[in-house]
């Protein structure tokens, strides 16, 4: 029976998210752990974040961040993504101020995060799951934006590629497409990357 | 005289010594004289200060010089256009390296004492030093990616020779730049008043450069708003300007920027005592806990240069050369179109309507 139990849990650490909670009110933080107590979130607080939150990104790879909106910190985290080239982490940030509502239309369309209301301990479960899905689905957008752009480009490689062949060997649209595909066959490359060498020893010539 | 459209504002600051034109205003009654009723909201990030400006929270907002371009092009942010009709203030950042950093620094060149401002290349030996003996990179930290700061401290590295990949960039907010000296999590910084001051009297570093040894007087914050609200509210707009100016014009005199420290000590705008925020405000940087301070007469300059030119006038020049700077530090994806972008974003056309108001006033 241990061993059965042991393997669950090590299937649910597995899935565990790890939060890191940036908050100056230890009050507040204590509350919002306690809530979090029989979820697959888990959580790490840093009351004064000085100096110290970069380590604490780099060691802990949390899975999501939450933060007060006042605190001084964000511009640590916004800095991450801009300077350090880290991946983006969803961020949830939340005020006791009344213009959450507001502040949350301007930022959701650019960033990965969020504003919501005061942190209560029992609503603290249902943001965080909100958040990480919002945060998946808008890097899926993402992903599929920049393999659609890809494909676009790649398309493009090839046209051009094609036009240079049809013109310097005098041959049909079709057989240049065929030599083209020979090629990457042959030599086990993607019709992109020919197509990329084409244009770029065109150019060079 | 005009009507402002709107005359309830909430208008964001951050506690920087720099912030004083707000201070002034407020305190002098600027605002009222024009028919404003400004609320100063205190922002302690400037990405939040930025979010709020965008949603509307913030009717105006003081920006570091480089924001309201990073805005309209969407760096960081949905783009959203914000525009600037005023300057706020010229230079007032320093360069301070931790006591340690200094130890070393006068150890690798073998020298016994430092002149002001340091030359980087002396820096830059000691980076070499820690290179050729395997010791870690030097750590360095500005107040955000979009920044004088951060281009001031990339163009002071690189006048000795040091790249941003010869050391760790970080950005720390200005309040806890001292404590990652003191804790040891950074080796150096670039940050406005009253930060630097501090460290020197902490005795925790020493402040080898000011940001006009760096650039000579070039816009550190600027005035933001959404060009959606300058539109529909352009009376508002030249009210709030021309009751900055006066704020402005006021701090230029050196007995009115003593009692302007005193106003900004308090709690809610710097909350710092005056032996700190002073100095600055006063043409003085200090350099070492245990040296004299150096004469830097132009450290903060809110309305008029010490050579006599106009501080305020965000001339489009200035866009043009940020723009170039952030170019330079690869913060400008390379599809961005910025053609006539920085015409629309730096409104001198607006500042020059300004003094027509002023000089009604007699």
């Amino acid at each position: 029976m241990a061993s059965i139990k042991n393997k669950q849990n090590l299937a649910q650490s597995a899935k565990n998210l790890r939060i890191l909670l940036i908050d100056e009110n230890t009050h507040r933080a204590d509350l919002v752990t306690a809530a979090l107590g029989d979820s697959r979130y888990e959580i790490s607080h840093l009351a004064s974040p000085s100096g110290t939150l970069l380590k604490q990104v780099d060691q802990l790879q949390p899975d999501i961040i939450v933060i007060d909106i006042e605190s001084p910190s964000r511009d640590i985290l916004e800095s991450l993504h801009t300077i350090k080239n880290i991946d983006p982490k969803p961020v949830v940030m939340f005020s006791s101020e009344e213009d959450t509502d507001t502040i949350n239309q301007s930022i959701e369309s650019g960033v990965s995060a969020y504003v919501v209301g005061d942190l209560e301990p029992h609503r603290v479960k249902p943001i965080l799951d909100a958040a990480v899905a919002r945060f998946r689905e808008f890097q899926k957008l993402k992903t599929e934006l920049s393999d659609t752009k890809q494909q676009l480009n790649s398309r493009k490689n090839i046209d051009q590629a094609k036009r240079i062949l049809m013109k310097n060997k005098n041959i049909s649209e079709d057989q240049a497409f065929h030599t083209m595909r020979k090629t990457a066959m042959d030599t086990g490359q993607k019709l992109d990357d020919v197509a990329k060498t084409i244009i770029s020893m065109f150019n060079s010539l | 005289m005009m009507k402002p459209e709107k005359t309830q504002l909430t208008l964001g600051f951050s506690p920087l010594t720099d912030c004083a034109p707000f201070v002034v205003a407020k305190n002098l009654g600027y605002f009222e004289h024009w028919g404003l009723d400004v609320t100063l909201q205190k922002q302690n990030s400037w990405a939040t200060l930025r979010d709020k400006l965008h949603a509307g929270v913030l009717d105006a907002a003081q920006m570091l010089a480089p924001m309201p371009i990073a805005s309209t092009l969407g760096l960081g942010v949905a783009p959203i256009h914000v525009l600037t009709p005023m300057v706020l203030s010229q230079n007032g950042n320093g360069i301070t390296l931790s006591e340690p950093l200094i130890k070393e620094l006068l150890s690798v060149n073998k020298i016994f004492q430092l002149d002001f401002p340091l030359d980087a290349k002396l820096l830059k030996n000691v980076i070499d030093y820690r290179t050729q003996h395997n010791q870690t990179k030097l750590s360095f930290a500005t107040v955000f990616p979009y920044s004088c700061h951060h281009y001031q401290l990339k163009d002071w590295l690189l006048s000795g020779g040091i790249t941003f990949d010869d050391v760790n960039i970080s950005v720390v907010p200005p309040i806890n730049m001292v404590d990652s000296m003191l804790s040891g999590d950074i080796d150096g910084f670039c940050v406005g008043g009253p930060w630097n001051a501090k460290a020197v009297r902490g005795s925790c570093g020493v402040t080898v450069v000011t940001s006009s040894d760096i650039w000579q007087d070039s816009p550190e914050k600027v005035l933001g708003f959404l060009a959606s609200f300058a539109e529909t509210n352009p009376n508002t707009v030249l009210a709030i300007c021309a009751a900055l100016k006066q704020a402005c014009n006021w701090l230029d005199s050196v007995p009115n920027r003593f009692e302007t420290a005193v106003m900004m000590s308090q709690e809610g705008f710097l909350g710092e005592p005056l032996e700190i925020i002073t100095p600055s405000l006063l043409g003085s940087c200090l350099t070492q806990a245990t040296l004299s301070p150096r004469s830097v007469p132009s450290y903060n300059q809110f309305a008029t240069t010490v050579d006599g030119k106009d501080v305020n006038n965000p001339d489009v020049e200035y866009g043009q050369w940020l723009l170039q700077k952030m170019q330079d530090s690869g913060q400008i994806p390379d599809n961005t179109e910025t053609t006539g972008c920085i015409e629309g974003i730096y409104r001198s056309d607006i500042y020059r309507q300004i003094s027509p108001l002023l000089a009604k006033l007699g």
